[in-house]
């Protein structure tokens, strides 16, 4: 073999890196030049803490890294230290999560902007590495912001956009990005990180009211005075999930113009006009989904793909909207909940009280990939199958399918 | 059952061990997913998200999978292969042919049938193919192999091993792995490569499976509620599994698990079927009676309970850590290739702990 000649490929291909999502994740963290950034391992989220304390140490940017003795404290760290007028990111996954729970619903009726990641993990046999949702969907009621990343690409992105809504006046509401585990978190794919343009996406954070002496005295998070317990509140912070639908749309128009990448706010679809049936789902089984429906196009089947970028505030009119002439709807559903309408998955029984409101209501059928066990096309082919044929007749069988288990699915 | 999709994919697996290949297993797949993107494909690589890469010498695996302008690579995160997905393997210490892996698959389960492997090691082919064709088939193999002495380019094993495996498969170009480099701020390693991949000698392989191919596990049908003797039965399928589907076969029903999580046994004196680490060791301890004074500190240091009263060691839960050959007050307790042990062979090809990239990606 004679000398090898290099092809020029910095001109080839000049920006794409191969990221984790983790890695992907802390990047954005370094661009928003974040202050206060407070650890706790637990897989998969361990990544993010790993990547950022390697940039810390190699003098990419400067941070307070503050590792907390657990993920309640850590939470708590994340919300002091916002409270004071610092840009912070936490984190976690799984039971770690709902350890925090305490620290995370008050981080949110204190109105303080946290962006956390949620590196979605089962909960918990012990051990149990697996992707489920519902680590992230308890935390659905409490005024976090919560946004579902599809791929690495869309982590890091997902992240910058967190802290330009989150940190905007008229929001003020912490900001969970979740993202799958292992499926996004530990897959290195594709990863454009933004150039110069990015300069000015994202103001300063500036609190209106930090607990900072040279701003004046204030109590923030007291014992509320009996006088104030009632509705009022709650409404501060349903107002401000209102009127974050605004602050979304306009941060994703601003974050489109600065990259070569144009994102819908709340839906993503695809194959959705003409279309007859169609999978609902988030996150990184969306490109199989996408896959599935491109597949059965090529055959005169009329699928198309939804996907919701947020959970909330949830894209109720846009699905009602996006959904309007289906027949028939797969929901490709990571979450469970043991009891639940119709014995369905909370993210399927979300789904089903935003189409009510519809006008037309399509058979919707949930499928549900409980447990962590990884489904593949396969299971996703079929699904559509399950749900053509439920269309066809009229009525389906049954509502709630488990394609993954082992054993009889009663 | 064989989900095409994935098929059609590019594959490249990677054995290696955790800590002391974590880094250079990165290395490689990242290389390798860097110039898949040279070459103009959708690349992605990762690590088997359940390994513990953070344990000492515990198997673990890395991938990189690429499509190309017509095939989309559609994700599945590679826990159990469907099918024969892998085109290249590549493995960073021999001694891991000799066990199956931590998923109690054979290497070549999961492989197309003429994939490529490449091993770093001191020994000669024939006995590479010997160890092969014994212990990882789960299929006709018609592929070709490429012994590597990695370490005697680089330290960083990961770059000779990929010179080796440009030359011995047309999945990669030796041109588009020099331009990831590059890429990657690793340029200085082009050389390396480019010199393993002139010295390195594949040759053609035709091994055939035999009856050791996948059979039909016979499993006692679930009655609708568990009981012991069923469970029983899956465990002891799962833990003789030879295969990732055998091994998924074997895998209870929900209707033969006890409710809350329950595992039943071992009662004292029996084995834990499902929790031996016969693949976490590449060493293990050889007691020189001679030598020894009876003292129990090799007894009482070891951390798996693998050490007997009477120094005795149990290959079934030994893991090699080598602590009971540091407290043995005489010395005479030395640590042995599983090679040397097993088949009379030694590797040299092993790296050190020194030698192990103090990086921790995941
Ligand atoms: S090497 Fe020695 S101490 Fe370590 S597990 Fe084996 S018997 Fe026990
Ligand atoms: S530590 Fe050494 S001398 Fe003591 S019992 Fe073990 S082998 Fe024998």
């Amino acid at each position: 073999m004679s000398a090898v000649t290099a092809r020029p490929v910095q001109t080839l291909i000049p920006k794409t890196k191969i990221w984790t999502g983790t890695r992907a994740i802390a990047e954005a963290v370094k661009i928003a030049d974040v202050d206060v950034i407070a650890a706790y391992p637990i897989r998969p989220y361990t990544g993010v803490m790993n990547e950022l304390a390697r940039m810390i140490s190699d003098g990419e940017f400067s941070a307070e890294i503050i590792v907390a003795d657990s993920e309640h404290s850590q939470f708590e760290i994340a919300k002091h230290a916002s409270a004071v007028g610092a840009r912070t990111f936490v984190g976690s996954s799984g039971v770690g999560l709902l350890y925090a729970a305490e620290a995370i619903t008050v981080t949110a009726l204190a109105q303080l902007p946290v962006v956390a990641l949620a590196g979605c993990r089962a909960l918990d046999d012990p051990g149990n590495f697996g992707m489920e949702w519902n680590d992230t969907l308890v935390f659905r009621d409490f005024g976090w912001l919560v946004s579902w990343a599809k791929d690495a690409q869309e982590a890091l992105d997902m992240t910058l956009v967190a802290y330009r809504v989150s940190e905007d006046r008229r929001v003020l509401l912490p900001h969970f990005v979740a993202v799958d585990g292992a499926a996004i978190t530990h897959i290195a794919s594709p990863v454009t990180p933004p150039d110069e343009r990015i300069e000015g996406f994202l103001p300063p954070y500036k609190p209106p009211y930090p607990l900072d002496p040279e701003y004046g005295p204030v109590t923030k998070a007291q014992h509320i005075a009996p006088s104030l317990i009632g509705p009022e509140q709650r409404k501060v912070v349903d107002a401000s999930m209102k009127r974050s639908r605004e602050v979304i749309e306009e941060a994703w128009r601003d974050f489109s113009r600065r990259v070569e990448r144009s994102y819908p706010p709340f839906l993503e679809s695809a194959y959705m006009d003409d279309a007859e049936l169609a999978i609902v789902t988030m996150g990184a089984y969306t490109k199989d989904a996408v896959y599935v429906a491109k597949k059965l196009r090529g055959r005169g089947e009329r699928v198309g793909v939804v996907r919701l970028r947020y959970w909330r505030p949830y894209p109720a009119q846009e699905l009602r909207e996006s959904l309007e002439d289906v027949k028939g709807i797969a929901v490709l559903d990571f979450s469970y909940s043991f009891g639940s309408p119709d014995m369905g998955g909370a993210f399927y029984n979300e789904l089903r009280a935003a189409l009510c409101e519809a006008s037309q209501k399509p058979l919707i059928l949930d499928f549900l990939f409980a447990g962590g066990r990884e489904p593949n096309v396969g299971h996703f082919e079929k699904a559509v199958e399950i749900t053509k044929r439920a269309v066809k007749r009229g009525r389906p069988d049954r509502l709630v399918y488990w394609l993954t288990l082992r054993g009889e699915d009663i | 059952m064989a989900i095409p999709e994935y098929e059609r994919l590019t594959w490249a697996v990677v054995h290696c061990r955790g800590v002391l290949h974590t880094a250079h297993g990165a290395n490689l797949v990242r290389t390798l997913a860097t110039a898949g993107m040279v070459a103009g494909k959708e690349s992605y690589y990762y690590m088997r998200y359940d390994d513990s890469p953070e344990r000492d010498n515990v198997p673990m695996i890395f991938y990189a999978v690429m499509g190309d302008p017509k095939v989309d690579v559609v994700l599945h995160e590679e826990v159990e292969p469907v099918g024969k997905l892998f085109d290249a393997v590549v493995v960073m210490d021999s001694s891991l042919l000799l066990h199956r892996t931590s998923q109690r698959a054979l290497i070549l389960d999961g492989t197309k049938e003429d994939a490529v492997l490449v091993v770093n090691t001191s020994l000669p082919p024939e006995r590479v193919l010997e160890i092969v064709g014994e212990r990882q088939l789960a299929h006709d193999w018609r592929g070709s192999l490429v012994n590597i002495r990695a370490r005697t380019y680089d330290p960083e094993i990961a770059y000779p091993l990929l010179g080796a495996l440009a030359k011995a498969w047309n999945g990669i170009r030796i041109e588009d792995i020099i331009g990831a480099l590059e890429l990657l701020g690793k340029g200085e390693k082009a050389s390396v490569v480019e010199e393993a991949y002139r010295d390195a000698e594949p040759i053609r392989v035709f091994l055939r499976a035999g009856e050791r191919a996948l059979g039909r596990l016979e499993l006692p049908e679930a009655r609708g509620w568990w009981d012991l003797e069923t469970y029983r039965a899956y465990q002891a399928a799962a833990a003789g599994a030879r295969t990732y589907e055998e091994r998924m076969m074997a895998m209870p029903r929900w209707e033969v698990l006890a409710p809350g999580l329950i595992e039943f046994g071992p009662t004292p004196g029996e084995k834990n079927i499902g929790f031996t680490t016969s693949f976490e060791r590449y060493l293990r301890p050889k007691v020189d009676k001679g030598k020894c004074t009876d003292c129990k500190l090799c007894y009482h240091y070891c951390p798996d309970g693998a050490m007997g009263f009477e120094a005795i060691v149990d290959l079934n839960y030994c893991t090699g850590c080598g602590i009971c050959a540091e407290v043995c007050p005489v010395k005479a307790i030395t640590m042995v290739g599983e090679w040397e042990a097993e088949k009379g062979l030694r590797e040299e090809e092993l790296l050190t702990i020194e030698e192990a990239l103090r990086e921790y990606m995941y």
